[in-house]
């Protein structure tokens, strides 16, 4: 079975990364550096592809960082929720895929299957096709955005839906959550789609995270901070 | 009448829609099945039909970009602008700040779909229905779509995402009477990816009927869906495809289906479940890049039919099993010949094949026909169920 990289020590020397087919939940409080830890997660490394469905920053700006951090673009998919309510005439592309609004889920859904669908043909880049099933990293940026818009319910049924492919595909999947901003029975809800959880606190500017749920791993807090798109544990 | 655009569809349908119908399209997740309403709309408008589209997801904007790219030229957006009203997400956020209870809103929905079609004496309702389900539960937002059409005359189309499964689908034919109900799906393998439409519910036609689609050209295409049977020499291929085939030969649904057999090739047809499926017989001699001939596409599966008895044609088996896996269709293996002495247990044609444990193995003598009904089951389901 693939395993993939995550960058954090703490999880590839353990157990190798993260299955094929795994479901992480990052809930963390804003401005944590949880959006750049998600990112760092789903770098796709040589091989690998990478999904971001973005409902809070531009396409462009997805790219950006993934370009800082040493990822290449060609590799890098991005589903975009934002931008076409301001510019309705965007086309998509084979990497750049843009629905209305993050009310959208039946957009978001066939955008997801088509960028999949690509991956799986060999259409998505020009490299050689490698390893298959392709191994596909997808981030959720974020599921906070989506329950501003959605109810919980239907949510959790749309994210029982794509949880559920990507263990199909032998993908793995990244979702971040507000923590500060939903009720328990939210957040309870959203786990019972995961595998695992890497919660995050911010403590004097300093942000920390833990990880539940993957054997082997330990649960205690570490301080941690994003470099170039590497996640850097601080002593 | 009303014509959807969709050739197989119109074709299931006769003469199309009769004026005053509901119609429901229910999306699976993922499914690109948009283009079913967007068809419909293109046709009415072409029809010189007046139209009220209702999509509180999106703005009109978009939505025109959208529907453009999806149907290039056959959509005509100067008769859009013409002949069609749109209440979009802009509306719904200005009725939601307009009325503050729920009761209200739904009341401000009602007459604006009601002014609207009284004054443009429109003719069909497009409805995106998620949205308003979530903001008033199921019955009150088929209330409300139901305003505008009040004489019934006006027919409804609906599109929604069907994220709780059969049992909503079931409340459109149960509670609420819809004439036309489509189910867009796919199979849940991720490649290839097999998209097909269900009649569920037709007013006209009580028989489900499901076809699989391909989108080219902007337009939907529907087609038999083919199963190739394959595998070396004197395997039992052609006994297979006679035994399979029964029934009527279908009626093709598109081009893709009057395409022409090539010759050399085995024909036959059989319905399993709510498809019409083809079968093509390939011959056992055929050049290692060759295992599809290139007028053959659209193959959803392989039949690879072995000689259990004869492990000496395993070498070329196994070199069809290569070309199969080059080309990642699903596939799976009926080892014939179960009935002669000699025959080898699936446990060791697995082993000798080299064949991955996901891969089924089907023991059958393909003189019978339930041995060989029950390949294509075990196909379709391995198709249609796939897990990884």
């Amino acid at each position: 079975m693939y395993l993939y990289k995550t960058g954090i020590a703490q999880i590839d020397d353990v157990s190798g990364g993260l299955e094929a087919g795994t479901n992480i939940l990052i809930l963390a409080p804003p401005m944590s550096y949880a959006e750049q830890l998600a990112y760092a997660m789903t770098k796709p490394l040589q091989g690998e592809y990478a999904i971001v469905l973005s409902t809070n920053e531009r396409a462009s700006e997805v790219i950006d960082f993934f370009k800082l951090a040493g990822a290449d673009k060609r590799f890098t998919g991005v589903i975009d929720a934002i931008t076409k309510s301001s510019t309705p005439g965007i086309v998509d592309t084979q990497r750049l895929m843009f629905v209305s609004s993050p009310t959208y889920l039946s957009g978001i859904g066939i955008k997801f299957s088509n960028m999949i669908e690509t991956i799986f043909e060999g259409d998505f880049s020009e490299g050689e096709p490698g390893l298959f099933p392709p191994p596909i990293r997808f981030c959720v940026n974020s599921i906070s955005t989506l329950l501003m818009y959605r109810r919980l319910e239907v949510l959790y049924q749309f994210l029982h839906v794509l949880t559920a492919k990507l263990k199909k595909t032998e993908g793995v999947g990244i979702y971040l959550l507000n923590s500060e901003s939903f009720d328990d029975k939210t957040l309870s809800l959203i786990k019972q789609l995961m595998n695992c959880v890497i919660e995050v606190k911010v403590d004097k500017n300093v942000s920390s995270f833990r990880i539940h749920g993957i054997r082997g791993v330990n649960g205690d807090w570490m301080k941690f901070t994003v470099t170039k798109g590497q996640v850097v544990i601080l002593p | 009448m009303i014509t959807t655009g969709v050739s197989g569809l119109d074709a299931l349908l006769e003469k199309g829609i009769p004026r005053g119908s509901r119609v429901l399209y229910s999306l699976e997740p993922g499914v690109d099945g948009q283009i079913f309403m967007i068809s419909s709309l293109a046709c009415s408008v072409k029809q010189g039909l007046s139209c009220l589209v209702i999509m509180p997801s999106t703005t009109v904007d978009a939505f025109k970009n959208d529907a453009t790219a999806m149907c290039g030229s056959h959509l005509d957006l100067g008769k859009i602008s013409r002949q069609v009203v749109f209440i979009d997400a802009i509306d719904r956020e200005r009725i939601q700040k307009s009325a503050r209870t729920k009761k209200s809103q739904a009341q401000e929905w009602k007459a604006r779909i009601m002014r609207i079609c009284t004054e443009k004496k429109v003719d069909i309702i497009f409805a995106y229905l998620d949205l308003l389900n979530e903001d008033f539960g199921l019955k009150t937002a088929l209330d409300i779509l139901d305003c505008g059409r009040a004489d019934a005359r006006s027919t409804l189309f609906v599109e929604h995402l069907n994220l709780e499964g059969p049992q909503f689908l079931d409340r459109f034919t149960r509670e609420f009477p819809f004439d036309l109900v489509l189910n867009i799906r796919s199979s849940d393998r991720p490649v290839p990816y097999f998209t097909y439409f269900t009649l569920v519910h037709s007013a006209q036609k009580t028989v489900p009927r499901s076809v699989p689609f391909l989108i080219r050209n902007n337009r939907i295409i529907p087609y038999n869906p083919r199963i190739l049977i394959t595998g070396p020499e004197h395997s039992g291929k052609s006994t297979f495809v006679a035994t399979a085939t029964e029934g009527p030969r279908p009626v093709g649904v598109s081009e893709i289906d009057r395409e022409p057999v090539p010759e050399d090739m085995d024909y036959g047809w059989m319905q399993w479940r709510d498809f019409t499926l083809a079968l093509y017989g390939i011959p056992g001699h055929i050049p290692s890049d060759r295992l599809i001939p290139p007028t053959l596409e659209h193959i959803i599966g392989i039949v690879l039919v072995i000689d259990a008895a004869d492990p000496e044609t395993f070498p070329q088996a196994r070199q069809f099993i290569g070309m199969i896996e080059k080309k990642k269709i699903p596939f799976i293996i009926a080892a014939n010949k179960n009935d002669l002495a000699g025959k080898l247990a699936p446990a060791t044609i697995r082993r000798e094949l080299a064949l991955k444990k996901k891969i089924p193995i089907c023991p059958i003598s393909a003189t019978k026909k339930p041995d060989v009904h029950a390949v294509i089951d075990a196909l379709v389901d391995y198709i249609t169920q796939y897990s990884a």
